[in-house]
Formats: structure tokens, C-alpha cells, sequence
């Protein structure tokens, strides 16, 4: 999957436009990204990519691109 | 490969299961009016939990499981002096001592050639229990279990915490178990990761972290809550996480070693935590999700007692008529795990009892 890709899943997630979320933002910025939001993270990363993410490292996600880095390179960048 | 246990028991069967809940209902207005419409929305359609059975000051764990003992042995037309092992399965016991089941043997005029004891477990336990019960019974030498399951897990939760309040219900069951050498077979799957502790847990009033002034205090913790170390915390995402990790797993030994498919049971039964969940680890597994059963959407999180009170509340109906296979399965506090393939024939399912608020009549 392409980071593209998966930031759509993220738009998705924190029910933004399309092409909306592009790295860089903070997640405190979006009153969506609650715990149950989180929950759907950890659902979305299992189903798209078949494993669990470490929660110490989802508890320190600050950035968009934060939530990325948990995926430990398995998005491409083109 | 598999690091757990698996145990195939015989000569055992489920004879029938009953279960209570308290009568009192709190649903979407009770949240809303401690965390707003809006989050009390989210959490409503996150849980799938509409309503949720609370019991009052006066009602207690074993006065739940009493009452639904007391339909199902009328049901089966069951003499109690036929009983040779009462099991109570809770994690909210009536006192520190004795144990619940010794009470609930006094109540219930049990034999005193009647054996009773306590296991405290939560979200596994009802399978737990299952499992020793039918192992107690499986050399023929005790002929029939009474296996008592029930919470009143919604009194440790603190009202101004959201990651606990809005979940728990409170429930107690009964199941009669009996020696049959022509049973068929159930095949046990068990696990534990004490390494979970933390995540699930009262953290105060045992004796690592003795009740005082300051453990009783209501702070401000993670996200606006507030709960003092008296009360329950629940850590979701760890608790979800574990669920990824370690519920497929089990679920795939447990068929694996009885030798069913997926499409084999008539209905999976899971401990009834939350609806997303659920929903999420069926459609991963690709289960047949119209076979995987819910009652949560009435009475929330009812901790130990959901799998027996899921049964009660949707019974399957190959369970009301003829021979049923099913998969239930526990997971959570401990964090402990264990799941049965069960093969019922037409076991009794009474109706639900409803104990009254504050007098604590009892109607069906």
C-alpha cells in the first residue's frame, strides 16, 4: 500500500474529504481522534496490513505521519 | 507451536442454564446526561450497547445467581439434594470471606455431603468454569454440577469514567451440569498472559493496595475521567490489542482440535465486550457472522456471566429443539482466555428472570 493510500484511510477514519490529511498534522487538532477513534486505528491497521500495533508507540503518536512510522515501513512512498 | 492447553473432556452433559438480571435499565439518557448527547451517541454506536441492566445497594452477585438457580432447578424439576458440586465463578464476591459459594450452598439448602467453591475469573470464566466443572464430573464419581456464573461489575465502575460507565451490566447465571456417558465430547482451549495485569483491574482494596482515605478519592486520570484506585480501570486499547492477538488464535486450535469447521457450529457465543469488537474479529476470521450471536445491545458488559446470559437471551434455535453444536468463547481480565466446543441436546433454557429493584422479588 502507498502512503497515499493508506492517509485515505486515515481521511476516512477522522471523516475528512478524500485527499485531506497529507503528514504533518496534529492529531490533538481533530476532536475525532478519541479513544474510540483509536480503536478503529488498531482495527484498520489489523485489517489492511494483518498485524497489531505496539500501543506505547500508538500512545505517543502525536502526527499524522506518527501513526505512519507504526506501520514500521510497510507503506510505499512511491 | 501453540502455546495452549487443550482439554477433551467426556461423559458430560449441559442440562440446562438459566440466568437473572435486575430489572433496573439505564440507556442513552443516563449517558448523555454524564457525558453528552454527543459522545453518549458515539459510545452507543462504538459499543452496539442500547441498555443495560444496574443493580441497586441491595443487590448482590449471589443474589442474582440465587434467583436463576432457583428457575432452573424448578424447570428441570431438579432435587437439590441430588447436587454433589456447587462452582461459583465471580470477581464480585458477597464478602472477602467466606466464599460466595458456601453462602449460596447455605441459601440454596444444598446437601452438606455437597462440595462448593469459588473461582475468580471474569471475562473467561464461565468457559473456566465449564471446564472444571465437566472435569470434576467426567470420572462418574459426582453426578451432577450446579456451575453458578455472575458480576455486578457496574458497582466497581466509576460513574464519571467513560472508558468504563457506559459498558458494564450486571447478571448472574445458573447451569446444571451432569455426568452422561453418552455426551458428546467438549473440547477445551485455554491460555493466560499475566502480563496483562495492569490493564484490568481494581487496582485497591485487596491487600496489595489496602483501602484508605486516598485510594477512595475520585481524580482527574487520561482523558477527563474520574476514578479513584478503588475503581475499575480498563486500559481499551491494550485490551484490544490482545483480542487481535490472541482470540484467532485460540479459536482456530479450538476447531483445529475438534475437528470442525467454521461452518460447523450452530452459533459462536463470545464473551460480550463490545459490539465493534466483535464484529471486527468475526468478519477477520471470516465467520459466518450470522451465526455469531449478541445480547449486548441489552445488557451491556455483563463480565463473567455474558456467554451463559447471550445463550438465554438468543438461544439458537437448534438449541430449543434437537442437537446444537456451539463455540463459546471468553477473553479479557487477566488477561485470561479459553474457549469450548460444546455439542448440546436439547438442553433447558428458562425463560430470563428479572430481580426487582430494592426488594428483590423475583419475576418471570
Amino acid at each position: 500500500m502507498t502512503k497515499e493510500v493508506f492517509l485515505q484511510l486515515l481521511d476516512e477514519l477522522l471523516e475528512l474529504e478524500p485527499g485531506t490529511l497529507t503528514g504533518n498534522e496534529n492529531l490533538k487538532d481533530y476532536e475525532i481522534w478519541d479513544s474510540m477513534t483509536v480503536l478503529g486505528f488498531i482495527a484498520l491497521v489489523d485489517e489492511h496490513f494483518g498485524f497489531t500495533v505496539s500501543t506505547e508507540r500508538l500512545a505517543q503518536a502525536k502526527t499524522v505521519d506518527d501513526l505512519v512510522a507504526l506501520l514500521d515501513g510497510r507503506v510505499s512512498y512511491k | 507451536m501453540i502455546e495452549m492447553s487443550v482439554a477433551r473432556v467426556a461423559n458430560v452433559r449441559l442440562t440446562g442454564i438459566a440466568a437473572a438480571v435486575p430489572e433496573q435499565v439505564f440507556g442513552l439518557e443516563q449517558l448523555s446526561s454524564e457525558f453528552g448527547e454527543r459522545d453518549a451517541q458515539k459510545i452507543n454506536d462504538l459499543t452496539g450497547i442500547r441498555r443495560r441492566h444496574i443493580t441497586d445497594a441491595n443487590i448482590c452477585t449471589s443474589d442474582l445467581c440465587y434467583a436463576a438457580a432457583l428457575q432452573l432447578l424448578s424447570d428441570l424439576e431438579c432435587n437439590v439434594a441430588t447436587i454433589d458440586v456447587l462452582v461459583m465463578v465471580t470477581q464480585t464476591p458477597d464478602y472477602i470471606l467466606p466464599a460466595t459459594s458456601c453462602a449460596l450452598h447455605g441459601r440454596l439448602n444444598l446437601p452438606k455431603s455437597c462440595s462448593a467453591f469459588d473461582l475468580n475469573l471474569g471475562c473467561s470464566g464461565y468457559v473456566y468454569g465449564l471446564w472444571v466443572v465437566s472435569q470434576l464430573l467426567a470420572s462418574g464419581h459426582l453426578k451432577r454440577a450446579l456451575l453458578l456464573v455472575g458480576d455486578t461489575i457496574s458497582k466497581l465502575a466509576s460513574p464519571q469514567d467513560r472508558s468504563v460507565a457506559p459498558l458494564f451490566g450486571d447478571a448472574g447465571t445458573a447451569t446444571l451440569l451432569e455426568y452422561d456417558p453418552s455426551a458428546a465430547e467438549m473440547v477445551f482451549v485455554m491460555g493466560t498472559d499475566g502480563s496483562g495485569e495492569s490493564h484490568l483491574i481494581v487496582p485497591a482494596g485487596g491487600f496489595r493496595n489496602p483501602r484508605s482515605s486516598s485510594t477512595s478519592e475520585r481524580t482527574a486520570r487520561e482523558g477527563g475521567n474520574l476514578r479513584s484506585d478503588e475503581d475499575l480501570y480498563m486500559n481499551g486499547n491494550e485490551i484490544f490489542a490482545f483480542t487481535l492477538r490472541e482470540v484467532p488464535t485460540m479459536l482456530e486450535s479450538l476447531l483445529e482440535a475438534a475437528g470442525w469447521s467454521k461452518d460447523t457450529p450452530d452459533a459462536y457465543v463470545f464473551h460480550q465486550a463490545n459490539r465493534f469488537m466483535l464484529e471486527h474479529l468475526s468478519k477477520r476470521m471470516k465467520l459466518p457472522t450470522d451465526r455469531v450471536l449478541y445480547a449486548l445491545q441489552e445488557f451491556g458488559n455483563t463480565s463473567s456471566a455474558s456467554i451463559p446470559l447471550t445463550l438465554v437471551d438468543q438461544p439458537p434455535s437448534s438449541l430449543k429443539d434437537g442437537t446444537s453444536k456451539l463455540v463459546l468463547a471468553g477473553f479479557g481480565v487477566g488477561f485470561s482466555w479459553a474457549g469450548v466446543t460444546l455439542t448440546c441436546t436439547s438442553p433447558k433454557i428458562s425463560n430470563l428472570v428479572y430481580l426487582q429493584h430494592r426488594n428483590s422479588e423475583v419475576s418471570t
